[in-house]
């Protein structure tokens, strides 16, 4: 028998005399704790499914590329050209996650809280955004990181890709820029998240459909000239043509692209557009 | 309790006009440190004077300020030195009481393991246990009450703003948060803001209780004078309610007949003699008795007297 060597003392209320962090590091603390949710982390066993799913799903080709590369010595996957091979990947990832950041907040009407407190709209948007937006660049980019170094151990003859892979960095941040803003700003018009979800991917199986669409009427009808500006309908060729304009990579289309200068116009209009109605949404939502 | 140089909060001809109702109507009205009670029946602007008070909401005319800090311009400092507790639900389901506080925590600026620890103490200070580690979506009312008083205690504010924090509540949980309030008043010496629709719970935990009906202020004072005004009991018998009254009255009681129920008052210098009275007189006319109680004071009550 152990005699008991700890008692507990009711030392009733204490009040807190330390350190109060700014809106800042408010603001980064929730967009930490997105983006570990976003990839299910301190959420439940079924809530990690999706996310990590989709993930290794994104790192099957890198896997049989390095394969490829290792024992063919032929390498078969450009860097550029990974998220548009992926699109769809991506959309569902994006279709899937963006609700989970923005939807219970409106349900449960937390966002009350959230203001409450020495943080702003802005600061709750921004850092939904963030969030959002590296958890897609790393969804890309740690797929094509793996596969570069997999090409470095492996040594094929010839130069490195490293132009390209490095082009496809820049290229995965204005992915995750331009489909987080998109997304986020999609998703945060209705408070429930299975709507949310079909919402993002009906977007973009439209904007894909319609693309393609426009794109074959257009050429078969022998408008060649217009018919490259109906391909970036689609998020992921407007992107590949503003990365190709910026940062020279080779562009995934044989048939050509609008001028880089236009789409890049395109690109940030439609972010601007994007962010902007997020902000005005919830302006409104906090009054 | 002294009253302090400053204020817990103060207005000055406080008006807020929406498209189609007008909210506050020209409000002046200021409240010392301690529990203060702001009632008024539902849409009385109860909730507008609050989110004004936090800075969330600009006034159409007038000016506002929460401990000397004006609500038009510091609404960041405001909103770092108060907690607010909505009167809606406010609780995502699928995340447990204890992580859902710490997260608030972080999100008043505490860091993390500052924000762990008060979690852990103010849930305790609630009254939740073991089941704080539980998704909330299977609390009861009680529960989530706690918790949503939790998450504006945690970072530890100089005042809270409660609103209507014991509505769905059943009687032992009202009672229950009604002690929780005044011990937030007092042991844990944080200013409270508590509003309700009943006078009659405020009494038992303010010290000052403003009034206010569509926007406008209908009277603010220390609770005592409330009280005395508000004491009556209520006594029903099965039959011979008038002959009861009769004999009340003959013995000098103030009697009034509100359907099935009478209302005596309750003698101020003497409370003992009414309660006395109405015993011995329903035991001598032998009248069987289906309800004595402490009247509850209402809000109608309050109306029905002149604005002091």
């Amino acid at each position: 028998m152990t005699e008991p060597t700890a008692v507990i003392h009711d030392i009733g209320y204490r009040h807190y005399d330390g350190v109060r962090l700014g809106r800042g590091r408010a603001t980064l603390a929730l967009g930490v704790q997105s983006l570990r949710g976003v990839f299910g982390f301190g959420r439940t066993t079924r809530a990690k499914i999706m996310p990590l799913l989709l993930m290794a799903i994104m790192l099957m080709p890198t896997v049989v590329s390095i394969g490829v590369m290792a024992l063919a010595k032929q390498f078969i996957m450009p860097y550029p050209g990974y998220a548009v091979f992926m699109q769809a990947v991506i959309a569902v990832f994006l279709a899937a996650q963006s609700p989970y950041l923005v939807a219970p907040d409106l349900r449960f009407r937390v966002l009350p809280l959230y203001l409450s407190r020495p943080l702003t709209v802005t600061d709750y948007v921004v850092a939904k955004l963030a969030a959002l937006a590296v958890a897609l660049f790393g969804l890309l980019a740690v797929p094509i990181t793996i596969q570069f170094v997999g090409e470095l151990l492996v040594d094929l003859p010839g130069p490195p890709h490293t132009a390209d892979y490095l082009g496809a960095l820049g290229g995965a941040v204005l992915y995750a820029v331009l489909l987080s803003s998109v997304g986020i700003a999609l998703a945060s018009f209705t408070p429930r998240r299975g709507l949310g979800v079909a919402v993002v991917i009906a977007f973009y199986m439209f904007t894909a459909a319609v693309s393609t669409l426009f794109y074959a009427v257009l050429s078969s009808t022998g408008r060649d000239d217009v018919a490259p500006w109906a391909l970036i309908l689609n998020p992921f060729f407007l992107v590949d043509t503003v990365q190709s304009a910026l940062f020279g990579t080779a562009p995934i289309n044989d048939e050509g692209y609008p001028p880089g200068i236009a789409a890049c116009l395109i690109l940030l209009a439609v972010i601007a557009l994007a962010v902007t109605g997020v902000l005005l949404r919830y302006r409104k939502a906090a009054s | 309790m002294t009253a302090s140089a400053t204020p817990c909060f103060a207005t000055e001809g406080l008006t807020k006009r929406f498209p189609r109702v007008t909210a506050l109507d020209d409000l002046t009205v200021a409240a010392g440190t301690g529990v203060t009670g702001l009632v008024g029946a539902n849409g009385a602007g109860k909730s507008t004077l609050i989110k004004i008070l936090l800075g969330l909401l600009p006034p159409t005319s007038g000016r506002a300020s929460v401990l000397g800090l004006d609500t038009a311009t510091q609404g960041l400092e405001i909103r770092r030195a108060v907690g607010y507790m909505p009167e809606h639900d406010c609780l995502p389901p699928d995340i447990s009481a204890t992580e859902f506080v710490v997260h608030m925590a972080q999100m008043s600026g505490l860091p993390r393991t500052a924000a762990r620890e008060r979690a852990a103490d103010t849930l305790r200070h609630v009254g939740l246990d073991e089941e704080r580690y539980r998704p909330m979506g299977g609390y009861s009312t009680g529960m989530r009450q706690r918790v949503k008083l939790a998450q504006a205690l945690v970072h530890d504010p100089r005042l809270v703003f409660l609103d209507e924090p014991t509505n769905g509540l059943d009687p032992q949980g009202r009672d229950d948060m009604l002690a929780l309030i005044r011990r937030v008043g007092t042991e844990f010496g944080i200013d409270v803001l508590v509003t309700s629709h009943l006078l009659g719970e405020l009494e038992r935990v303010c010290d000052h209780v403003i009034v206010i009906d569509g926007g406008r202020l209908l009277r603010s004072s220390a609770i005592r004078e409330f009280t005395r005004a508000e004491q009556t009991i209520a006594v029903e018998v099965e039959e011979g309610q008038r002959r009861l009254a009769e004999r009340l009255a003959a013995l000098g009681e103030t009697v009034a007949a509100q359907g099935r129920l009478l209302t005596v008052q309750v003698s101020a210098d003497d409370p003992g003699r009414t309660h006395d009275a109405v015993r011995d007189a329903v035991c001598d006319l032998g009248l069987s008795l289906l309800r004595l109680e402490q009247r509850r004071g209402r809000i109608e009550d309050v109306f029905k007297e002149p604005v002091a």
